[in-house]
């Protein structure tokens, strides 16, 4: 693992729920299918076990609802969707997000026009 | 793949994966792990390679797994850790507090902070069930105390109707306080300690009594035959002659002259009027007949087994023990 990415994986720790739960704010979703979704959107480095471990978890703290969807072809898939406690969990999470990237934004915009002068 | 390889490539990974998390506590990877299986099936379906190609070795999955679903959780403990190097005494109130954490922390400790809630309801029942009895002492300050709803009293229908009233209401606001603000919580946990403490109370006051204290103080004028019978009330007597003849209209009197009577059952007594226009009661064995109509009947008894019985002895024979019984 190169820095780059190690760097990466620490950062993406905080936010890993907030990820997940607006992924699944958008649609419900299984597994694999969340990862393969946060993969779409950029975040490259972003584990399997990471993913389902963060599932489980918000699973058990009751912010999401699960059931499971028979599949011809293959395995069923257990589908995890936001429920009230979800939604109000991620508007919360969004806000702290907002806050702090205007912050981190505002700082290091600042560094770069500095660096530029 | 061939889906028997997958199976089975599912099944090896998740095995490792798992043993890899044994040390978890059971209720924590039981959460975790319930569905690894079938995740790992979703990704195996979903792509080319076997599991490790794609997922890296089971040992850092196990790693990055408990890492994700311990991240929001266990954020405590490692402070505590981390200030055990402080001075001796501060170290010793880590280690106490640390130990506590482990209890709190335990399997059973988990077990059985998870089962409490569901005894919510059977509190919310009992409750009820306490305040009507708290209500029924109140309002039996002369009578002792028994359970209610108490059958051998006039009031064991109200008793019921009052529990039963009481347990709805008791459930009734158990259902509904999980939304209070937190000044109205701290009242109402102080009423259900109150409750709790108050029927103790009561309940230590409540003592054991023989069943002849049940059923009512004797008036004076009048000794009713209730004083003590170890089989229950006594109701009515019903006579029989030495031969086992069923006697009617036999009156009994006591030592001093007044009649015997027994005390009243659920059965309606009717009583022989005599010359007088007054109820005869004590005229035994009396009619009587239970609530729904049917008339009592006398009971099956075993009647005891005399020396010698002749069919014509008379009552006032006295049986004499003869060496040749004439039969």
């Amino acid at each position: 693992m190169s820095q780059a990415e190690v760097d990466t994986t620490q950062l993406l720790k905080g936010v890993l729920d907030l990820a997940v739960l607006a992924v699944l704010a958008d649609a419900d979703s299984y597994g694999y299918d969340v990862v393969r979704r946060l993969r779409e959107t950029g975040l490259d480095h972003v584990g399997d076990a990471s993913v389902y471990g963060t599932l489980r978890r918000l699973y058990q703290a009751g912010a999401l609802n699960s059931y499971v969807v028979p599949s011809d072809e293959g395995p069923h898939r257990k589908y995890y969707g936001l429920n009230n406690r979800g939604r109000k969990a991620l508007d919360q999470s969004a806000q702290t997000w907002a806050s702090l990237s205007k912050a981190l934004n505002h700082l290091l915009n600042g560094r770069s026009n500095s660096h530029g002068k | 793949m061939a889906s028997n390889d997958q199976a089975s490539d599912v099944a090896t990974y998740a095995a490792t994966v798992r043993a890899q998390l044994a040390d978890l506590p059971a209720m924590e990877r039981d959460v975790l792990l319930e569905d690894l299986e079938q995740h790992l099936a979703e990704v195996a379906a979903e792509g080319e390679g076997s599991l490790v190609d794609r997922l890296g070795p089971p040992e850092d999955y196990a790693v990055e797994l408990r890492a994700a679903y311990r991240a929001g959780r266990q954020t405590t403990q490692t402070t505590q850790t981390t200030q055990r190097t402080q001075t001796n005494g501060v170290y010793l109130a880590e280690s106490v507090r640390a130990a506590a954490h482990r209890v709190i922390d335990s399997d059973w400790a988990r077990q059985v902070v998870a089962f409490l809630p569901e005894l919510r309801p059977a509190w919310w029942v009992l409750r009820g069930y306490l305040a009507a009895l708290i209500l029924t002492a109140a309002f039996s300050r002369d009578h002792p105390l028994g359970p209610i709803p108490n059958p051998a009293t006039k009031r064991g229908l109200a008793e019921i109707l009052a529990a039963g009233v009481a347990i709805w209401l008791s459930v009734r606001i158990g259902r509904r306080s999980r939304k209070l603000p937190q000044g109205a919580r701290v009242l109402a946990i102080s009423a259900n300690v109150l409750i709790a403490f108050v029927a103790l109370a009561v309940l230590g006051n409540m003592h054991t009594f023989a069943y002849s204290e049940l059923i009512g103080t004797a008036t004076p004028e009048q000794a009713p035959f209730n004083a003590a019978y170890a089989a229950g009330p006594l109701t009515n007597i019903y006579p029989y002659s030495q031969d086992g003849k069923p006697l009617t209209n036999v009156l009994l009197y006591d030592q001093d002259g007044r009649p015997i009577t027994v005390e009243q059952s659920e059965a309606q007594t009717i009583y022989p009027t005599g010359a007088d226009g007054k109820a005869i009661t004590n005229a035994y064995p009396l009619t009587q007949r239970h609530m729904n109509g049917d008339p009592a009947v006398a009971p099956r008894v075993a009647f005891p087994p005399w020396p010698t019985l002749s069919p014509t002895a008379s009552p006032t024979a006295i049986p004499s023990p003869s060496p040749s019984p004439t039969r």
